[in-house]
Order: structure tokens, then C-alpha cells, then sequence
């Protein structure tokens, strides 16, 4: 078993938001709200869930470009949330971001080669020459042809602007990268080219990635492990066959069940999950999922469901989980 | 069953269909240049039939459904066809009044972002109403009533009491909703759906594409569905036409498509996707990028990026072809069509 690189434990972020019209209050996102996972080398662990559940916060919170309100990020055994400026900055080394889009953080005004090597020089991890040569290098690795350091960000299209920002989190030599849906905003060949890139560089240098998507088949395809999230809060981990072999969540069932797949002799039944995503803001009482839920009883309007870690590898926040409850009974897919 | 080729069979010979395109060809100015974005395409919609449009971004979907209603920019842009017949009518030439009637009345449009489509400071329930006034014989009273109706038909939960609410009020599942039955104010024969769900959460997406299916089978209208997912096509189309770089290369039923992708494109497309309901072990990725409109290659535009490509496919362009005599799905390919390929090369190189 490989070792743990990365551990997450309860793990919040609210913001304090102004809303309401013609009086505004403030009002509290429980953008996430208690969220614990671990992260083993060289392995990709997969966050779903739907927009506004979180995704995009907590993967910013564990690299503290936005700082948690609480909880702790444990990296390679280092408090990462009680570092210093000074050490943090060595930590940032190892753990890199990448966007959904790249477009927005690149300096439309800079060369691409420039924008590489500039994370090299600050890092103090390459002189000028030795920075250049790693450049090309790297353009290569991420299937951009030399020239490309000479070029300004608008002369890329979508996928070849993903492999800059792939280029540019790897430039410092990083571990662990957060993959804040990398290919949503791309067609699915040029999806497909950047998934197998992601996957390549993986084996060869042995990263470990947080993977953040909405595309159950995309983290099917990339991760070993997931986490679904809710409105802030984990529903349900485990390793991906047997997530979607046999989701233990009515929510990762539903969300299973409703994610298309291109076979018509599959897809013709439309599953009828009611309601629409409540709010963060003012997120339902209990079970955050009760008013969606075809299994709902009294208790979880009520009471938020604790943890239950059904085996060593899964786990779930669910009554149907309580003791003396064997979980829902799903007809078979 | 039906025996003719689609791109053969005509709205004359066959009273089923209600919208036949015809070498429908529309181009942009740029840079001084005319460049066709959609090139002769040809295909027919049936009644109550649900054609999907499939395509990577560019290739041409939004210009073919803006294309049949006349509304392309016309500063820069320009449509030509052989015939755009709907109803029996052929759409080419008429006036802008008369497009009017039609648009809305009887083909009405949905489109990815419903936001931008309503009006933020009207009710929406108002708009709604407004859209029966415009196009059907009623007062206001009957209005109110038809569109509290509709917005209960759309199964907007509580439409009652949320008739007087606004837009920004709305999540992105029910303003779709919203737009929906915009759209069916009228009674359109031909509903364009314009990505309607690509902005949704999945299982909000589930939730519309069910309703449109059963509004289709309740109300019996057609609908053209655009959208560049495989999976949503598979889950709403009763046939799919496969777009590339602003060719149809393929069309068929939606079952032949998915059983018998034919079209070294499609066949890419479907082995590209990562599947949520089987492991895949490997993708297939295709290599290299769509070209740009403006700098289209000769012959099969797909030549550049296909494994099977010969000599031919560089210089003429292959037209829809049956894939064996008899079928109705036909695919743009020189390698995977009928032809007699050694008489065609003979024939060029001579
Ligand atoms: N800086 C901020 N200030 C106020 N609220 C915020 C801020 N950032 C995020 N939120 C809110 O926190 C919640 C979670 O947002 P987040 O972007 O993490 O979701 P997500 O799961 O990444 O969604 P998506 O799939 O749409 O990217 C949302 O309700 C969002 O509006
Ligand atoms: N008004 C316009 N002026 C110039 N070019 C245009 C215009 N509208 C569309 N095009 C071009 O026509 C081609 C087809 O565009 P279209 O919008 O139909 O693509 P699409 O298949 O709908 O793509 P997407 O999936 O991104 O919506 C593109 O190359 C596009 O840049
Ligand atoms: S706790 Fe209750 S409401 Fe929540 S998912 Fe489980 S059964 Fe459904
Ligand atoms: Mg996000
Ligand atoms: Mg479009």
C-alpha cells in the first residue's frame, strides 16, 4: 500500500456574503464544512460534486490560497496550515495548482517562455541558462513544439493553453498537484490528449494529484479514489470501482445513474430525482440531501448523519448507515 | 421501415417530414474573405422526430439552427441554399414579416444560457404571457391562465406562487424550464434546442431532457437537438447527424450510429470519451486540432487527423454516402462508404 502524502481532517471555509434586497444582511456560505480525506503518493484522488458544492474552495484551502477558518492539511507528515511565509513558500514548490482554465492566469502580455522560467528564477532553482534549457525541455514533455516559448498566450488554442498550464505546474518539480477541472472546458478529443498527458507525466514523475471534476467518467478514467461531495460536506469515499460498482450514497447513486453515457440501450431511462441543489447559504437541516432524497425518513431532517467507515477503504454519512441499518436497497443498474 | 437515404429522401415524396435542408450553405466575412462555417449540408427532420446535432466546438451546430430560422448576422454573414422547406414551405426568400411568424410561432429556439434570452426586470411569469399574446388570439386574463398552465407543464414546482418572480430568482434548471415554455407558447411544430444543457448540473440535465421528451411525445413536435456530448445524444435522439468542421460526415439512426459508428470521426469521438459506467483502460485521442475556418484544407476535412486517410481524401470531398443499399445511415468518408475506390483514384489521377 502506498504511503499518504497528503491528509485532510475537518477541514472549514465559510464566507460571509452580503445578499437580500432592498435590506442586505449578512449572510454565511458554508462553502466547506468539516471535510476530511487522505491522499496516497503517486496515486489521483477524485472530488465530485456538483456546482457549489465546494470543489473549487477546498482545493484552494489545502494549498492556502485561501486560508481555512479551521481543521489541518498534513503534507508529507508537515503541518502545511502552521508553516511560515518563508517555509511555505519551499512548500509551494511541491504542491502546484492547474485551472480550468489557463487563459485567466497567464499574462497575456508575456511570452510563454518567459511565464516558465520565472517560477525557475524565483525559486532560485536554475540560473538563466540552466532555466532556458528546462523550458524546452518541459515544452516537450507536454507535446508543444520548441517555438512556443516565443509566443503570447492568445496564439494558443484551449488544449494547447491546458498544456501551458500543465508546463507551468510542473516547471518547480511539484509532488502533488490539484487538477481543478482541467479538461472541463475542452472537447473531448483534445480532453482525451490532455487526460493521457496528465496520465504519462504521473508515472514519470511520480505526482499525486487532487482531482476536481464534475464528470464522473473523467474521474473514473483518472482516479483510483473519490470523494463525493454535498453542499460542502463528503457523503461518501472509497475506491472508484467499487464507488461505482456499488455507491453506498442515495446521492452518489443518483448522480451515478443521471451522468449520460453514450449507449442508447443504457440511457433511454431517465432516473426522477426531484428538486433542484439547495443553497450553501442556507443549506436544508440534517442531512443537507433529505429534500432530494427517496429514502428520507423523520431523523434525517433532523439530525445530521455521522461518519460511518463501513471497511478500511469506504466510508459513508448516511442513516441508512446507523446501526442496526444494512443502507438502502438499490434496485440494480 | 424506411428505405430512402436520408439526404435522398424529399419532403414532397414524403408528407412524415416537415423540415428538409437542402445544400445549405453559410459563410462569414473575414478579413475580407467569405468562408463557408456550414458547407452543403444537407438533412431531414420528420414529424415528431428528434434529430440531434453532434459536434466538437466550431463545427458548425449554432450556425445550422440560427441558419434555418434567417438568423445569421447579416453584416458578415451570408445563407445560401438549395431549399430550406418547412411544412411544405420553402423559408428561402421570404420576407422578414413572414420569418417572423414563423420564428417562434411555429420553430421556436432554446438556447444554452437562458439568461441572457429573459428579460431581468420583467416577471416571469409576465414574459411567458407576453410570449401568448404575441402569437396567439388572446386577452390577458387568458394569457395569465395559459402561461400559469405552461410554467405547471415545465413543472415549475409551485408555479403559482413563483408566477411573480423574477429571473435572478430562478436556479439555471428552472429558468431553462422557464425558456421551455417560452417555447411551447406557440405550439411550434419544430423545437431548435441549442445546448440546453450544457450549463446545467447532471442531474438537473436529467431532469430537462426528460421533461423535453415528454413534452415531445405529449405534444407530437420535432426537435433539433444541438449539444457536443455523446451521452446526451444516446439518452434523447431518435437519429444523430455528426458534425466536422462544418460538414454532416455522418447520419443515422441513433442505435446504428452508436452500434456501427462509421465515420473514421465518429468511431474517434466515441472511443475518445471516458465512460462513467465501465472501466476504460485506455482513451483513443485524436490527434492535432480542428483547422479554422478560414484555412480549410481541400477534400475530407478530416484527412489531416484520420489513420485511414489515402491520397482521394486530400483532394475531393467525399460525399454522404449509404454505408450498404438500403440503409438509412450514411457517412462522408471515401474509405468507409460505398465507393469503388480504385475507379475513383484511377479517375483523379487521370
Ligand atoms: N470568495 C468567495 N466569497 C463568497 N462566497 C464564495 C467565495 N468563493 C466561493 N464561494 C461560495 O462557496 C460555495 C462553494 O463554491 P466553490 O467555487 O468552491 O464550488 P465548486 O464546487 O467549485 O463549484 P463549481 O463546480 O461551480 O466550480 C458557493 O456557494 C460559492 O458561491
Ligand atoms: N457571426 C460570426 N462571424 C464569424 N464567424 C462566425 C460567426 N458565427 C459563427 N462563426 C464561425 O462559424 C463556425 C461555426 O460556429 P458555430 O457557432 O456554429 O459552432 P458550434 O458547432 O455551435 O460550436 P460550439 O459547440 O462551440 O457552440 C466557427 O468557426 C465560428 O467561429
Ligand atoms: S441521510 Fe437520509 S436523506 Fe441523507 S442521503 Fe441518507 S437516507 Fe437520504
Ligand atoms: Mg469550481
Ligand atoms: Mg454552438
Amino acid at each position: 500500500m502506498a504511503d499518504t502524502l497528503l491528509r485532510i481532517e475537518n477541514i472549514k471555509k465559510f464566507f460571509h456574503v452580503k445578499r437580500g434586497f432592498p435590506v442586505a444582511k449578512t449572510m454565511t456560505v458554508r462553502a466547506v464544512d468539516g471535510v476530511s480525506f487522505e491522499v496516497k503518493r503517486g496515486r489521483s484522488f477524485g472530488l465530485v460534486g456538483e456546482s457549489g458544492c465546494g470543489k473549487s474552495t477546498l482545493g484552494r484551502a489545502l494549498l492556502r490560497l485561501v486560508e481555512p477558518d479551521s481543521g489541518s492539511v498534513t503534507f508529507d507528515g508537515q503541518d502545511v496550515l502552521s508553516t511560515n511565509a518563508s517555509d511555505m513558500r519551499a512548500l509551494r514548490q511541491r504542491m502546484q495548482i492547474i485551472f480550468q482554465d489557463p487563459y485567466s492566469s497567464l499574462n497575456p502580455r508575456k511570452r510563454i517562455g518567459a511565464a516558465l522560467v520565472e517560477p525557475l528564477l524565483v525559486h532560485g532553482l536554475a540560473d538563466k541558462r540552466q532555466a532556458h534549457e528546462r523550458v524546452l525541455k518541459l515544452l516537450d514533455e507536454v507535446g508543444l513544439p520548441p517555438d512556443a516559448a516565443n509566443r503570447f498566450p492568445h496564439e494558443f488554442s484551449g488544449g494547447q493553453r491546458q498544456r501551458i498550464g500543465i508546463a507551468r505546474a510542473l516547471t518547480v518539480g511539484p509532488e502533488l498537484i490539484v487538477a481543478d477541472e482541467p479538461v472541463s472546458a475542452l472537447d473531448v478529443s483534445i480532453q482525451a490528449q490532455i487526460l493521457l498527458l496528465l496520465r504519462e507525466l504521473q508515472e514519470s514523475h511520480n505526482l499525486s494529484f487532487v482531482f476536481i471534476s464534475h464528470d464522473l467518467g473523467v474521474v473514473r478514467f483518472f482516479c483510483q479514489d473519490m470523494a463525493v461531495m454535498y453542499l460542502g460536506r463528503i457523503v461518501e469515499t472509497g475506491p472508484i470501482p467499487r464507488i461505482f460498482e456499488e455507491p453506498l450514497h442515495p446521492y452518489t447513486h443518483i448522480l451515478r445513474d443521471a451522468s449520460p453515457v453514450p449507449d442508447p440501450r443504457q440511457s433511454r431511462k431517465f432516473l426522477h430525482i426531484e428538486g433542484e441543489v439547495p443553497s450553501a447559504v442556507n443549506p436544508p437541516s440534517g442531512c443537507h440531501f433529505h429534500p432530494r432524497c427517496p429514502y428520507a425518513a423523520d431523523i434525517c431532517k433532523k439530525v445530521s448523519p455521522d461518519w460511518h467507515q463501513v471497511d478500511a477503504e469506504r466510508g459513508v454519512a448516511c442513516h441508512l448507515f446507523d446501526t442496526g441499518n444494512t443502507g438502502p436497497d438499490y434496485p440494480k443498474r | 421501415m424506411h428505405t430512402m437515404p436520408n439526404s435522398i429522401q424529399s419532403s414532397e415524396s414524403n408528407p412524415d417530414i416537415i423540415l428538409d435542408v437542402r445544400k445549405l450553405r453559410t459563410s462569414f466575412r473575414i478579413a475580407g474573405e467569405w468562408h463557408a462555417a456550414v458547407r452543403d449540408i444537407s438533412f431531414t427532420l420528420r414529424r415528431n422526430e428528434t434529430l440531434a446535432l453532434v459536434g466538437e466546438s466550431g463545427c458548425g451546430k449554432s450556425v445550422t439552427a440560427l441558419s434555418v430560422l434567417d438568423l445569421v448576422p447579416s453584416q458578415n454573414g451570408r445563407i445560401e441554399a438549395e431549399q430550406i422547406q418547412f411544412n411544405g414551405r420553402n423559408l428561402l426568400g421570404l420576407s422578414e414579416d413572414e420569418m417572423r411568424e414563423i420564428r417562434g410561432n411555429r420553430i421556436s429556439m432554446i438556447f444554452q444560457e437562458p439568461m441572457t434570452a429573459l428579460n431581468p426586470v420583467l416577471s416571469v411569469g409576465h414574459q411567458v404571457a407576453e410570449a401568448l399574446l404575441y402569437h396567439r388570439d388572446m386577452n390577458k386574463e387568458e394569457a395569465n391562465r395559459a402561461a400559469l398552465e405552461l410554467l405547471d407543464q415545465v413543472k415549475i414546482p409551485s408555479a403559482s406562487s413563483r408566477f411573480k418572480e423574477y429571473p435572478h430568482q430562478f436556479s439555471g434548471g428552472m429558468r431553462q424550464r422557464v425558456m421551455i415554455a417560452m417555447a411551447l407558447a406557440c405550439r411550434p411544430d419544430i423545437i431548435l434546442a441549442d445546448e440546453p444543457t450544457t450549463a446545467l448540473d447532471v442531474t438537473i440535465q436529467s431532469q430537462i431532457l426528460a421533461l423535453l421528451g415528454e413534452l415531445k411525445r405529449d405534444t407530437g413536435m420535432s426537435l433539433i437537438f444541438i449539444t457536443h456530448n455523446l451521452g446526451v445524444v444516446a439518452s434523447i435522439a431518435d437519429r444523430v447527424a455528426v458534425m466536422y468542421a462544418g460538414n454532416i460526415v455522418e447520419i443515422a439512426d441513433v442505435d446504428s450510429l452508436f452500434a456501427h459508428p462509421t465515420h473514421p470521426y465518429t468511431e474517434a469521438l466515441m472511443r475518445s470519451i471516458p465512460r462513467s459506467d465501465r472501466d476504460t483502460e485506455t482513451l483513443h485521442s485524436i490527434p492535432g486540432q480542428v483547422p479554422p475556418i478560414s484555412r480549410m484544407p481541400d477534400g475530407c476535412r478530416f484527412a489531416a487527423r484520420c489513420d485511414l486517410a489515402r491520397p482521394i481524401c486530400r483532394k475531393l470531398d467525399p460525399a454522404l454516402q449509404q454505408i450498404n443499399a438500403g440503409s438509412t445511415h450514411e457517412v462522408a468518408c471515401w474509405v468507409r462508404g460505398d465507393h469503388d475506390l480504385t475507379a475513383i483514384e484511377d479517375r483523379a489521377n487521370g
